[in-house]
């Protein structure tokens, strides 16, 4: 292999961990703090690329206003999730909300389907061209799409340090005596799920330039995100950043040798993962029911 | 229920059941046979609610039996019956490997990787020229015993009911054996029936490596009346589905509540077959209001106002069963 080709995979692989790390920090903040396991996430993905296609496509405005207008939407749509359904699903348990979020993905996906058809969107690239230094290439849009991602996680980690995200983190460790101290369990679940899905809508707005959307996008996304959350221990969020670009970097390189076979390679890396370390890379994770 | 009144009541029912196709279009005798195969899945998947494990790889299983029994047929010409038995056997094998790493874990591994695996599946059988790419394989014929061929829509109506007699005469016998109390004390307290010396992992393990026979059994069926085998079959879709069927029936009902589920759920879409694009979505909006009213299913709501009537009044005295223990709490508790 020389070295264009292992920097160009390296560079795809890195982009793609980027997008994991978004979904699977959001996933992984929904199932900690509300216990419930969210199989919409990669369709908010979707929704978050088709908003800022329809920004600017059909609006006409710049892109920093279409991922401020995905991200607001996908923010939006959570919260009237949680209040349409969830909040009433939530007591029930775990596999009943599950299912209720894999009816609301059919949902989600099918009426995509039946108002945008399969026909891909196209967005220009934001930043067009590429660097050379000597005979590697970097594509300008991808490292972008990776610092973007890097700063939107660096935004999370201090986010969870104000008073709402320590709210949410004791909440994740025990929702009754975090009641007890006098949180709002209520509005921790609504800002926990608008944070969940404006990750998605991130994700999505910023994945949009660089790959054509279509609807189907949100499926083959969600399970990478959730061999993601496992190698970097459910629950856990320094865990889940980690795996992430590991993942991606993984996946990356399988492609060049194994096509489409990919996912074969990244299930035996997740299998000796969990063999020889159970709790994730860092070990501790939040609470998630069944452990 | 007294004795007598049981043996007539299963003897209308057995008649019933027999004399279906004489009076059906081979049409609907097809949605027929559809829905016993699903209503096999959902008594599998039901099975490994009792000891708390959510089993996504369903479709994988299913996968597994069908393409084994295929690729056993149509490649090294075996006949159906030994080819789905080593097919149920290869899903066993397989299973333990995946069960060995997964079940000490916990529940939420188990039912991760199960996902992924259903995932990698469809994955590897779509890819592979071996497992004939995304066309599958096609060309089985027909199964025989001697000389008897079942060619027609009947014919195989009946050998999926004794498939599917077969698979609840098992699943009652197990669970009112030794093995069915330790499944049912771990699925009601996984921490207590640890204490009192369940060995957890070893009876997930069982219950799960039993499951996997039979789906693959399910799986070898189902090519017996498609005639081929297709990656798009055993998505990650048909996994949901069988969840779906469960839940509409009620979850604590094992045997009966599949079976009603899978009726209710194959039946109502053929109604709305004008709106072809929407019937996901209308099939999905009666999930989340099934699940947000009746979150026991439609067998709860039998438990909740029939059953409590028919304990009372006494014109029902000479039809009464034996009091249902407390139903389990609607939660499952892992």
């Amino acid at each position: 292999m020389d070295v264009a080709l292992f920097f160009q995979l390296l560079v795809n692989g890195l982009m793609s961990g980027g997008m994991y790390a978004m979904i699977a920090s959001g996933f992984t903040l929904i199932l900690g703090v509300m216990q419930i396991f969210n199989m919409a996430q990669g369709q908010f993905y979707m929704l978050g690329a088709f908003a800022t296609f329809g920004v600017m496509a059909g609006l006409d405005l710049p892109y920093p206003v279409a991922i401020l207008g995905a991200v607001a939407a996908m923010a939006i749509l959570g919260i009237l999730f949680h209040f349409s359904i969830m909040q009433w699903v939530m007591k029930w348990g775990f596999f009943h909300s599950m299912l209720v979020t894999i009816a609301f993905a059919t949902i989600v996906s099918q009426s995509s389907l039946v108002t945008f058809g399969y026909d891909p969107g196209f967005i220009p690239p934001v930043f067009p061209g590429s660097w050379e230094i000597g005979t590697v290439t970097f594509s300008r849009n991808k490292v972008f799409v990776i610092i973007c991602a890097i700063i939107v996680m660096v935004g999370l980690y201090y986010f969870m340090k104000t008073k709402i995200g320590t709210a949410m983190l004791a909440s994740a460790e025990n929702r009754d005596v975090a009641g007890l101290q006098g949180i709002n369990s209520q509005k921790v679940f609504w800002v926990t799920m608008a944070v969940g899905c404006a990750l998605c809508g991130i994700a999505g707005a910023l994945i949009a330039p660089v790959i054509s959307s279509d609807v189907n996008m949100g499926n083959k996304i969600f399970v990478s995100a959730i061999t993601v959350v496992m190698i970097g221990g459910m629950g856990s969020m320094s865990g889940a950043l980690l795996a992430a670009f590991l993942v991606g970097i993984v996946e990356s390189f399988a492609y060049q040798f194994v096509g489409d076979l990919n996912l074969v390679v990244v299930f035996i890396f997740m299998g000796l993962v969990i063999y020889f370390r159970p709790g994730g890379l860092f070990g501790k994770p939040l609470p998630i029911p069944g452990n | 229920m007294s004795k007598l009144t049981k043996i007539v009541a299963l003897c209308v029912l057995a008649a019933l059941l027999l004399s279906l196709p004489s009076f059906l279009n081979p049409y609907v005798t097809q949605i027929v046979i559809t829905t016993i195969t699903y209503a096999m899945l959902g008594l599998t998947f039901a099975m490994g609610l009792k000891v708390g494990l959510l089993r996504f790889d369903v479709a994988a299983w299913w996968a597994v039996g069908a393409y084994g029994t295929a690729l056993l047929i149509t490649k090294a010409g075996w006949s159906f019956w030994p080819a789905a038995l080593v097919a149920g056997i290869i899903a066993v094998a397989l299973g333990y490997l995946v069960c060995m790493l997964s079940i000490p874990r916990g529940m939420m591994v188990f039912f991760l990787v199960g996902m992924v695996l259903t995932m990698v599946f469809y994955q590897v059988f779509g890819s592979l020229k071996f497992f004939g790419s995304w066309g599958g394989i096609s060309g089985i014929p027909r199964v025989t015993i001697g000389s008897f061929e079942f060619a027609h829509k009947p014919e195989l109506y009946y050998m999926g009911l004794a498939l599917l007699v077969v698979i609840l005469v098992v699943y009652y016998l197990l669970y009112n054996s030794k093995i069915g109390t330790a499944w049912n004390a771990i699925g009601s307290s996984l921490k207590l029936a640890n204490s009192v010396g369940v060995d957890v992992v070893k009876y997930r393990t069982a219950n799960i490596l039993i499951g996997n026979f039979f789906l693959a059994l399910v799986g070898a069926y189902y090519i017996s009346y498609s005639g081929v085998a297709a990656p798009q079959t055993f998505s990650f879709n048909n996994s949901v589905f069988v969840m779906m069927y469960v839940i509409v029936g009620g979850i604590n009902h094992s045997l009966i509540g599949p079976l009603l589920g899978s009726l209710i759920i194959t039946f109502i879409p053929e109604y709305l077959r004008a709106a072809q694009e929407y019937e996901p979505i209308i099939r999905s909006v009666f999930i989340i209001l099934i699940i947000i009213f009746l979150p026991n299913g439609i067998l709860g709501l039998f438990d909740k106002y029939i059953n409590p009537w028919f304990q009372r009044s006494k014109y029902c005295a000479p039809f009464r069963a034996r009091v249902p223990a407390e139903s389990r709490a609607t939660e499952i508790n892992v």
